[in-house]
């Protein structure tokens, strides 16, 4: 426990420290990717991971943070910003509507009802034009020129989101999310209202994204339908995210997180210029095999099968 | 406590690694570079493609010209996959990590418009050759200058064409729905009601869809005079051969540039693309110094046809190396001063940056028609520059082999 404790304040002072060593907006911004997708990441798995209820549709709570900032900046001239405030309760409520909605669903019906939601959402987005402009996107200019400020804001976030999430799985809280992951049945059958619960854990998991749908709004300053409330880029990064670093963890997305954008850009910009440019050109490919790669053989994600890994090395040494 | 030594270890290994790869101060200091942003997988490849090898062709030109004041001139492509977000951590890795003097590039319009907005923070210049949409230059961005004329005006050449020519009654305007798209359509009706031409639908449709009947099937229903059509490659050519299928006979159908004028459209589209006409920006044969020459050059190089998002990526390589060469250093004040005194004729037109209405530092161009006649583009308007006269009335079913 102790040795845990040393290890978290030591890579707290890292992030804290990283962007006064390394000077480069280039990996300063990298790197404040990876830690909004840390916060998108982590509140998927607390649905998905701890809950059980696997969700293909964060985009909705993700775009609807942006697009809370953005239409506040749009429509009513005020500062992005407010967003940050805003975002995530405006996500929360929708959240609570999908709960409604969806949770009469169970299993791959639930999953399949949260990628409708997300198609939906999009399309309200597109077709809604005096509200959200539709496809022209809404586009402000920001606030800071520095990263730093930004940069703070995500680490802020990142670390609060995994704060949150580590007390309410210490907390009973979590000991009935895993009991209706387990088996909804015998958890309702011991007095858990599963319904209850299960928004509840969904209601946390969409207040954040929404905050990080609301940063990114801040950050990123330009939003269309496409962009944040993508299927492909927003809902299945987050679970690719959450699988790939280890689901029912409470560090695995964060190391996800780190891993996607890494292996991404690097695969993208050829290895930093390093390699042949048709290994730019084949991202995508590399990307998947990574995928399928970590399915196979480390199916409980990084953080997950990190004792496996260990032995691995240890065995070959 | 020894353990908790091991640990900081570790994390001052880990920093002064992080500090290693932090600013690479290595300068190259024979070349110039400068950055270009395309979108060169993904959805629209096909655009960034032609684009890349047309500035490849320039480029290699400029330098067997003898470069710029000495040095060579060297673009380094990044590809965008089509995605704002890429589109900006690519702009920050040129401008923060290769330290490029300028940027240009942008594609589509919603990467564009992201672009736009990293290179105006950065005070890095930024020389757009395609990305559209009017509003990418209505922001006052000083640092930003753009190539091509704004989505709204893309129809100009059109407009007059069917004034003159078809005089339409009714118009339904399929359109992308993308930045792009939305863009191009909202202009479109505005020169529809300039014209009296009734607006009967006016419709997005998803990208990157396969089934188009279900629009066209209302279309048909509706049936109107002529059918305008916003759309990259792919969905252009699916359009046409799903119209055929469906027989469904406008007077006219017509692109509104993008996609309809790509030689991917033809070979996608096969039989159904002849006859259709679109807006262009540039044909070969236009009288312009070069045109011709680039035409020809690209042919015998890749051994396929251009067209006029080539052109624009030729010129626009060709705009940067003149600004570079007039700059009085290679500091991004004085790159961008010398871009606002851009006065050249280029193998695209002419260009010079100007403000009118809310645009600022935009190039102002005439817009031309084209006509897909036996698989060759053909310009057919304005008449006194045409090569080609125009096919119309069109019997569709004729010449869809019915």
């Amino acid at each position: 426990m102790k040795r845990n404790q040393v290890i978290v304040a030591l890579v707290g002072i890292i992030f804290v420290l990283f962007p006064l060593v390394v000077k480069s907006d280039y990996y300063q911004h990298l790197v404040i990717l990876a830690l909004m997708w840390v916060v998108i990441g982590g509140s998927w798995n607390l649905l998905a991971g701890y809950t059980g209820q696997v969700s293909f549709g964060h985009a909705v709570f993700f775009g609807t943070g942006a697009y809370t900032a953005g239409i506040l900046a749009n429509k009513l001239a005020i500062s992005a910003w407010w967003g940050m405030a805003f975002g995530g309760f405006i996500a929360a409520l929708v959240g609570l509507f999908i709960g409604w909605v969806c949770f009469r669903l169970r299993g791959p019906y639930f999953a399949l009802a949260t990628i409708a939601a997300g198609e939906i959402f999009r399309l309200i987005a597109t077709n809604w034009e005096s509200l959200t402009e539709g496809m022209l996107g809404i586009m402000i200019l920001q606030t800071f020129r520095s990263k730093l400020p930004y940069y703070y804001v995500a680490l802020a976030l990142a670390a609060s989101s995994i704060w949150v999430f580590d007390l309410v799985m210490k907390s009973k809280w979590g000991f009935y999310f895993v009991s209706i992951r387990e088996d909804q049945d015998a958890a309702e059958s011991l007095g858990i209202n599963a319904t209850l619960y299960k928004n509840i854990s969904l209601l946390i998991s969409s207040f954040f994204t929404g905050m990080a749908g609301a940063f990114y709004m801040n950050y990123m300053a330009f939003i269309d339908p496409e962009v944040v409330f993508s299927l492909h880029y927003i809902s299945i990064m987050a679970i690719l995210v959450g699988i790939i670093g280890g689901v029912a963890t409470i560090w695995g997305p964060a190391v996800g997180a780190f891993i996607m954008i890494g292996v991404q850009e690097t695969f993208r910009s050829a290895l930093f210029g390093l390699a042949p440019s048709w290994v730019s050109q084949s991202h995508v490919l590399v990307f998947g095999l990574l995928v399928i790669f970590v399915i196979l053989f480390m199916a409980n994600g990084v953080v997950g099968d990190w004792p496996k890994i260990k032995r691995l090395f240890l065995r070959s040494r | 406590m020894s353990k908790a030594w091991k640990y900081i270890l570790m994390v001052s290994v880990v920093i002064s690694a992080l500090a290693f790869m932090s600013p690479a101060m290595v300068y190259a200091a024979d070349t110039i570079q400068v950055g270009i942003v395309l979108p060169l997988t993904g959805s629209q490849a096909a655009f960034g493609e032609i684009e890349k090898q047309s500035f490849d062709l320039a480029l290699d030109e400029i330098n067997a010209a003898g470069g710029i004041k000495g040095k060579k001139l060297e673009f380094l492509m990044e590809d965008d996959t089509g995605r704002p977000e890429v589109g900006r951590s690519v702009a920050e890795k040129l401008i923060t990590k290769d330290k490029v003097v300028m940027l240009g590039g942008g594609y589509s319009s919603s990467v564009t418009a992201g672009l736009a907005g990293v290179a105006q923070q950065n005070r890095i210049p930024f020389l757009i050759n395609t990305g559209s949409a009017d509003d990418i230059t209505e922001k006052g961005f000083d640092y930003v200058f753009r190539l091509n004329p704004p989505a709204s005006e893309y129809s100009s050449g059109v407009e007059e064409f069917l004034a003159n020519v078809v005089k339409p009654k009714s118009v339904a305007i399929l359109y992308e729905n993308t930045k792009f798209g939305t863009s191009s359509s909202k202009a479109f009706v505005k020169s529809c009601e300039k014209l009296g031409i009734e607006v009967l639908l006016n419709e997005g449709y998803e990208h990157a869809g396969i089934d188009y009947k279900p629009i066209l099937v209302r279309v048909k229903q509706l049936n109107p005079d002529i059918v305008y059509m916003v759309s990259y490659v792919m969905d252009a050519a699916l359009l046409m051969r799903q119209s055929r299928e469906l027989q469904l006979t406008p007077k006219l159908f017509i692109g509104g540039g993008a996609g309809f004028t790509l030689p991917e459209f033809k070979e996608n589209a096969g039989v159904a693309a002849d006859y259709v006409v679109s807006a262009t920006l540039w044909h070969e044969v236009l009288p312009l110094p070069g045109a011709m020459d680039y035409f020809k050059k690209f042919k015998a190089r890749y051994n396929k046809d251009t067209e006029y998002h080539g052109a624009e990526a030729y010129a626009a390589a060709y705009v940067i190396a003149d600004v570079l060469k007039r700059a009085k250093s290679l500091s991004p004040e004085d790159i961008k001063q010398a871009l606002a005194q851009t006065d050249m004729m280029t193998a695209f037109g002419p260009v010079k940056f100007v403000s009118y209405g809310k645009k600022t530092n935009q190039n102002k161009l005439t817009t031309y028609v084209v006509q897909w006649q036996g698989g060759h583009l053909k310009l057919i308007w304005p008449t006194n520059l045409a090569n080609a006269k125009y096919v119309y009335p069109v019997d569709w079913l004729k010449v869809w082999g019915f």
